[in-house]
């Protein structure tokens, strides 16, 4: 059993050369042009030094190496894939992933912008929120900020941020008998996070709408919840 | 003068609890704030905290007994409990995370911050101190991101890092 993981995990690399185990730390090792590198170094087991010794802002402007990134998420998706049934099921999956990454990106997100000021604040009204999850939450994750925000014209409580090419789902294709599937399951799960944790429960799905010369193009739809508009009318 | 501070998840679950007794001197305001009190507590819940235990024991000067404190510790947990319908009253509408005195209880203050995730601190204090508060709380709010930095935390388990506890605590004794 364990020889035939071997072989499954090969074929992410590559298909053609699958004969040598010597050949998986040439490929593991991301391009010296991409000029992107890993960040952390891995703590020495010895070192007396422990997560709360190290300064939360060191990693600030720090990228994460696509390959080893691509490389992780598919393992996650595999993963994720043997253990459900449906796609409806591997979304939710990816999901709850995605709510771990985003409870934590969320407050590391603000200590990094608020940590140093008298006076700390949260976003409490709705717009400003969405507008931090458009700009400083993409940028915290993926680089980059957000394409563009939308909002439902038929329902009132329907937003939508809109990303043309999200670089996690970059180099996945979806099977044509899996067309419904979409990987930006794990981004939705990151905003439904944020939005929780700041008052705004709601209910977050992705889907790809490709559109001409964007065939990624993908749409993080946020359905709030009933508590979250009364609030919000209420401030108003 | 004894300080108790509590994290509370989002479900109202207290995580972590700690009470310190602080070794510093305590200049006029406590006084200035006991005297305050007693006329609105002796109305309404005097009795009842005095039934309960001998909170009210505390008002008398000098440091409270280890053993004192540990009477005393469900009605601190109680009055921290309670003080969280302020807190979730105030919290949507004022976006400060450091919520400075939002509640009083006999002689007790109540200070609250709260994290952009929605976790609580409570700390219960008596003496008015609102700048060490606020220094001691930022560190406690550090030293959590970096707990649940961790992949193995979740925000329901209990906070058992004995690491995380000495941090806290020697924030605790700078600032209190």
């Amino acid at each position: 059993m364990s020889y035939n993981n071997v072989q499954a995990r090969l074929s992410v690399f590559s298909t053609a050369s699958q004969s040598s185990l010597d050949y998986i730390p040439s490929v593991g090792t991301p391009p010296p042009s991409g000029g992107r590198q890993s960040i952390t170094p891995i703590p020495k087991a010895s070192g007396s030094k422990n997560i709360y010794d190290r300064p939360l802002n060191k990693t600030r402007n720090a990228e994460v190496s696509m390959a080893a990134y691509t490389f992780l998420f598919s393992e996650v998706i595999q993963y994720t894939q043997k253990r459900v049934h449906g796609i409806g099921d591997l979304e939710k999956r990816l999901g709850l992933f995605g709510y771990r990454i985003g409870t934590r990106a969320l407050e590391l997100m603000v200590w990094r912008s608020e940590g140093g000021s008298k006076n700390p604040k949260r976003e409490t009204r709705l717009l400003p929120v969405l507008y931090v999850v458009h700009t400083q939450l993409w940028k915290a994750i993926f680089g980059k900020t957000a394409d563009a925000i939308e909002k439902s014209v038929e329902n009132d409580d329907e937003y939508m941020i809109i990303d043309n090419d999200p670089p996690i789902t970059r180099y996945i294709s979806i099977p044509k008998e899996m067309s419904q599937l979409s990987c930006s399951a794990l981004t939705a799960g990151i905003v439904e996070a944020l939005l929780d944790g700041l008052g705004f429960p709601a209910r977050v799905t992705a889907h790809s709408v490709p559109k001409e010369g964007f065939p990624f193009r993908t749409t993080i739809l946020i359905k709030l919840d009933r508590s979250a508009m009364e609030r919000e009318e209420a401030l108003k | 003068m004894s300080y108790h501070l509590f994290i509370i998840n989002p479900f109202d679950t207290p995580l972590y609890s700690l009470t310190f007794l602080s070794t510093r001197p305590v200049s006029g305001p406590t006084s200035t704030l006991a005297s305050q009190l007693p006329s609105w507590s002796a109305s309404a819940f005097g009795g009842t905290v005095a039934a309960l235990s001998g909170a009210t024991s505390v008002k008398g000067s000098g440091p409270l007994g280890p053993g004192q404190g540990k009477e005393d510790r469900h009605v601190v947990m109680m009055i921290a409990n309670a003080s969280l319908d302020v807190v979730e009253d105030v919290q949507r509408t004022n976006g400060s995370m450091y919520l400075k005195a939002i509640d009083r209880f006999n002689e007790w203050t109540v200070s609250a911050f709260i994290t952009p995730g929605n976790m609580k601190f409570i700390l219960l204090h008596e003496p008015k101190n609102d700048e060490g508060i606020r220094l001691f709380f930022m560190e406690v709010w550090e030293n959590y991101v970096k707990l649940q930095l961790s992949p193995f935390h979740n925000y329901r388990t209990p906070i058992r890092s004995p690491v995380f506890d000495a941090r806290i605590k020697a924030s605790a004794k700078r600032y209190l």
